[in-house]
């Protein structure tokens, strides 16, 4: 992973830690492309550049970083977004991850964890904390004890929820390909699985409330 | 604020009182009236005009203490109940033989009912009842006798207590859950100020010096990790949301996992809230802190540990995992001469008491984990809501 630097973006509303994390990316070879510090600046800026991978802060003080999450994963399919957010703002990365953020790292992480995670990121890997794991494993059952709002709910496959429990308790994919005899890969492919039939779900649903509410009509 | 004297912000008793207020005016009038029609038949004129006096004075003073404020009210009422009912025994004097027989209404006549309304809505539906009764009963001494007007009148009074009683306590009960969730209410908006405040400014501070400290290494990296410490420490206080009221004497479990997370100890829990009755959760608490103090103890100081919290609706599963050496096969035994088994027995007690059960999974090098499951009680007196 050496020759085209990874294209980012970095958005928070605090300007001393925007500026930090966009000086250790550039330092260790990425290419900062941009920082905002508000969702709607977030959004328009990143339809302009562009970027790989998209750092986003959850509490932008009046605006919110879930909703710059939803209108950026929808309008750059190509570009992904990493959370990067406190460790207590635990629903508000629940909905963002629904929205379709493709992972979760807290604010205490390392430098070099922040380095791996926006590498695997990039690489359209999943990147789950054992926070995230446990917060995905508790919505899935959310929906399956409440049937959700009459709509077919997604279920975890029982591997699927295997490795999700892994996951929430701290193991690596390393860790969990070695305990389950599966391959590494496999174990991603499960993590990543769990995230994509969340974010349909959760965009089903928006389309239906859309369509409930006659938000998808034309106003005359 | 204290709540004692909470009364005076009574946005509910107030209107009661100022109603009763208005009862006593209007039946003054009422009784001034009925003293101008029978006071020709009364025996002792005089004496009729007197009581009257006094009921207007009595009106009025009585009527600023119970509009004055719930300082005024406790004793009042009761001196009101005593007074009125020395007035309604004296009209033994002012009406004759002929009236007290027939019945011409008393000179107190309805006003008397004041009182009755006053010690209800002061002291609730008992003294209520008891206050009518004791007004019916002095009625009924003056007559000697009972008639079906009487017995309508012990029927109305002893009604009345009891009823405006009863919606003085509603009054009451509804006001303090009011205040309560106001207080509530003002406690969390000033939380989320100040965690607005902390996060925009204090934790981005920490959280710069930590990073920027680690990659310098040295001195500088040390004060980088106690930074950490502190900024997580914060985190932790400012994002929590303060418990819901337990006045129903539950508690989220999850929230109070949350607290435990440091820069070794990982919590998950799920985005609703997991509620448990309280002494469930303050147990449950209890037990990871061992499990996690046991994880120091064992794995040594640098081990991570991650806490996983699942609710499957009957029953709960906590995980306590640590990526410390774990125990060696055949090692068990030794593990238990060093005392691990000893806090293994402590904890595996605390969790049967709550009628759950504990595993022990560990090999080399792969860590230890505690799972605990418990199943989900309802408090006493509480039905299962599915």
């Amino acid at each position: 992973m050496t020759d085209p630097p990874i294209s980012v973006m970095v958005v928070d509303d605090h300007p001393i830690w925007r500026g930090g994390v966009a000086r250790d990316l550039t330092e260790r070879g990425f290419d900062v492309l941009a920082t905002a510090s508000d969702a709607d600046a977030a959004a328009r800026i990143a339809r302009t550049v562009r970027p790989a991978v998209v750092l986003m802060d959850l509490n932008l003080g009046s605006s919110s970083g879930v909703d710059a999450t939803r209108e950026i994963t929808t309008a750059l399919p190509e570009t992904r977004v990493l959370v990067l957010s406190a460790s207590g703002e635990h629903s508000d990365v629940l909905e963002a991850v629904k929205a379709g953020a493709s992972g979760y790292l807290v604010k205490s992480a390392s430098v070099e964890e922040l380095v791996a995670a926006v590498r695997q990121t990039a690489a359209g890997d999943a990147v789950f904390t054992a926070g995230l794991a446990g917060l995905v494993l508790g919505e899935y059952r959310r929906m399956a004890a409440s049937g959700d709002s009459g709509q077919e709910a997604p279920q975890l496959t029982e591997r699927e929820t295997e490795v999700l429990r892994l996951v929430a308790k701290g193991l690596t994919a390393r860790q969990i390909a070695r305990r389950l005899v599966i391959s590494h890969r496999t174990v991603e492919n499960h993590v990543q699985s769990t995230l994509r039939k969340l974010q349909l779900h959760n965009r089903v649903e928006l389309t239906r409330y859309a369509i409930e509410h006659g938000l998808d009509r034309d106003p005359d | 604020m204290t709540v004692s004297t909470g009364e005076r912000h009574s946005r509910l008793l107030g209107p009661l009182w100022i109603a009763a207020v208005i009862l006593r005016v209007v039946t003054l009038a009422y009784a001034i009236v009925a003293f101008a029609v029978h006071r020709g038949g009364y025996a002792n004129q005089a004496l009729g005009a007197a009581v009257l006096v006094v009921m207007v004075v009595w009106t009025g003073v009585i009527g600023y203490a119970y509009v004055r404020g719930p300082r005024w009210r406790a004793t009042a009422a009761y001196v009101d109940l005593a007074l009125t009912n020395v007035l309604v025994l004296l009209s033994l004097f002012v009406l004759s033989r002929d009236q007290l027989d027939v019945p011409t209404p008393s000179v107190t006549t309805v006003w008397a009912s004041g009182a009755v309304v006053a010690v209800a809505v002061q002291g609730g539906p008992w003294r209520g009842v008891l206050a009518g009764t004791l007004t019916a009963l002095v009625s009924y001494l003056i007559r000697g006798y009972v008639d079906t007007d009487i017995a309508r009148d012990t029927v109305m009074l002893v009604g009345v207590g009891f009823v405006l009683g009863n919606a003085a306590s509603t009054a009451r009960a509804s006001d303090e859950r009011l205040r309560r969730a106001l207080r509530t209410e003002a406690a969390t908006a000033e939380r989320e100020r100040l965690a607005r405040m902390v996060h925009d400014s204090v934790l981005q501070v920490l959280a710069r010096v930590r990073r920027r400290g680690a990659d310098l290494g040295g001195e500088a990296a040390e004060l980088a990790r106690l930074a950490g410490e502190q900024e997580i420490a914060l985190r932790a206080l400012v994002t929590t949301a303060p418990p819901e009221s337990s006045v129903d004497g539950e508690t989220d479990l999850g929230r109070e996992l949350r607290l435990l997370n440091t820069s070794r100890v990982a919590v998950s829990v799920p985005a609703t809230p997991v509620v448990l009755p309280s002494a469930d959760t303050s147990e449950l608490v209890a037990v990871v802190r061992e499990a996690l103090a046991n994880v120091e103890r064992h794995a040594g100081p640098t081990a991570r540990a991650w806490v996983l919290l699942e609710d499957l609706g009957d029953e709960v599963v906590l995980s306590v995992r640590d990526d410390g050496p774990g125990i060696p096969p055949g090692r068990l035994g030794a593990a238990a001469a060093e005392g691990r088994m000893g806090v293994s027995h402590s904890m595996r007690r605390r969790v049967e008491l709550l009628g759950g059960s504990l595993a022990l999974e560990t090999a080399e090098g792969e860590g230890t984990e505690w799972e605990m499951r418990v199943p989900r009680r309802q408090p006493a007196g509480k039905e299962r809501s599915r």
